[in-house]
């Protein structure tokens, strides 16, 4: 029995499917839904996404921190980013990175307690993405 | 009547006029089709958002959480959402009517856009600040006006945060919006998530992961800073439908001028040539 699958991000509807199951980052560690899991919410850490829209097949995105709702077999994440490893720029990454580590070095001091960890929240999302694209891109 | 070299000047700068004026009708167009689709988009999300929060309605407790929080002391903040440039038809002044209207005088005001921050001052408001964002904005772009209404609003300066802004209707018609930010009340919530087009069975069952207040907490300032960039492209969105339809007008009318000045200055060189003919045959009937 397959699951509706929908991801929302701020820019668009980044999937709408239907899966037999999917496994993602919680932030209490990671996690698989499978076709009549208990209804749930729960917050949604950095990382790789994998959900199989068929049987033997295995899809995977990289997504941002958000939400995931799951309710009678309709799973709703809703994410500030969903992409899939081709669509991940490392050379824009790792300048972000760069520029996200040297503003924490140069001006901790100056910056308040919330904008360093802003940054540093920034920092550690980019870190993923370029963990994930390394991984699916050796 | 004007002489001829005269109606032929303003034949000429009002044809120059409709060319800018055609020409920023393009521009606002091509950046029109971008803006709406952006700002129809974001709405999906904030649905979601409220949609996943209308199911841990049951165990909130509003005054848990700093930014639902309802004080009796303390002042109004309201913010502006404007253009930084004009030439956008009547979007400003309505607004600006609505903010004179519907918000209080003894509150404070900042602005995202430049052109009615004279304007509050004008009218005695106390203009706390104006912040300005392009039209390609990104999250960090927006963060010092969140960061101000967030954080003067947890110190306890203002117990409520206001804001104005052009809600994007369809291309034609945009409406001036006056609507409560901070703190953010279940009701709203409940409305937005209403929008929403998931169905909802409501059993209220679920299991929450970490636990309702961390979720709550992480949930809100997500859905409060999306709330406000939402409300900022809808006014983006605004600014170029009206600006497109502003100049479009205005091309126009630049079309009829220049055909009623065509006749004038048509009539006006029958007239001469008329006069001219009339001197020659005078002339002629005098020397015979």
């Amino acid at each position: 029995m397959a699951m509706q699958f929908k991801i929302i991000t701020p820019l668009r509807t980044a999937l709408e499917t239907e899966v037999l199951g999917i496994l993602l980052p919680g932030t209490e560690g990671e996690m698989e839904i499978l076709p009549g899991h208990a209804d749930l919410i729960s917050s949604v850490a950095n990382g790789e996404l994998i959900y199989r829209p068929t049987a033997g097949e295995r899809k995977s995105l990289f997504v941002g921190g958000g939400f995931l709702q799951v309710e009678s077999d309709r799973i709703l994440l809703v994410t500030d980013t969903a992409l899939e490893s081709g669509e991940i720029n490392t050379d824009s990454v790792e300048e972000a990175i760069a520029r996200a580590k040297e503003t924490i070095k140069n001006s901790a001091s100056v910056m308040s307690r919330e904008e360093i960890t802003y940054l540093e929240a920034v920092l550690a999302k980019q870190m993923a993405m370029l963990d994930y694209r390394k991984k699916r891109h050796p | 009547m004007a002489s001829l070299r005269d109606i032929k000047r303003r034949i000429k700068s009002v044809s120059n006029t409709s060319k800018i004026t055609k020409a920023m009708q393009m521009v606002a167009s091509a950046k029109m089709r971008r803006a709406q689709e952006v700002a129809l988009r974001g709405r999906d999300y904030i649905a979601a958002l409220a949609n996943v929060f209308a199911h841990l309605q049951e165990t909130i407790a509003e005054s848990s959480v700093a930014l639902m929080q309802r004080r009796a002391a303390g002042k109004v903040l309201v913010l502006v959402v404007n253009t930084d440039r004009g030439l956008c038809g009547g979007l400003n002044s309505n607004l600006f009517k609505e903010v004179l209207a519907k918000c209080p005088a003894d509150a404070d005001y900042i602005t995202i856009g430049s052109k009615l921050a004279p304007q509050l001052t004008k009218a005695g408001r106390n203009l706390a600040a104006t912040f300005s964002v392009g039209d390609d904005f990104t999250d960090s772009d927006l963060k010092p006006v969140l960061d101000f209404m967030r954080n003067h609003f947890t110190d306890g300066t203002y117990n409520k945060v206001m804001v104005a802004y052009q809600g994007f209707v369809n291309i034609m018609v945009q409406k001036p919006h006056v609507q409560e930010l901070l703190p953010i009340t279940k009701e709203e919530l409940l409305a937005v998530a209403a929008k929403d087009d998931e169905p909802d069975t409501d059993n209220g069952n679920f299991i929450l992961e970490p636990g309702p207040a961390e979720l709550l907490n992480a949930i809100l300032p997500l859905y409060f800073s999306n709330a406000v960039t939402q409300l900022v492209l809808e006014g983006k969105a605004s600014e170029q439908c009206a600006r497109m339809v502003a100049m479009k007008a205005a091309t126009e009318n630049a079309k009829t001028l220049i055909g009623d000045l065509t006749l004038e200055y048509n009539k006006a060189r029958q007239a001469q040539i008329t006069n001219e003919l009339l001197e020659i045959t005078t002339a002629m009937k005098a020397m015979e």
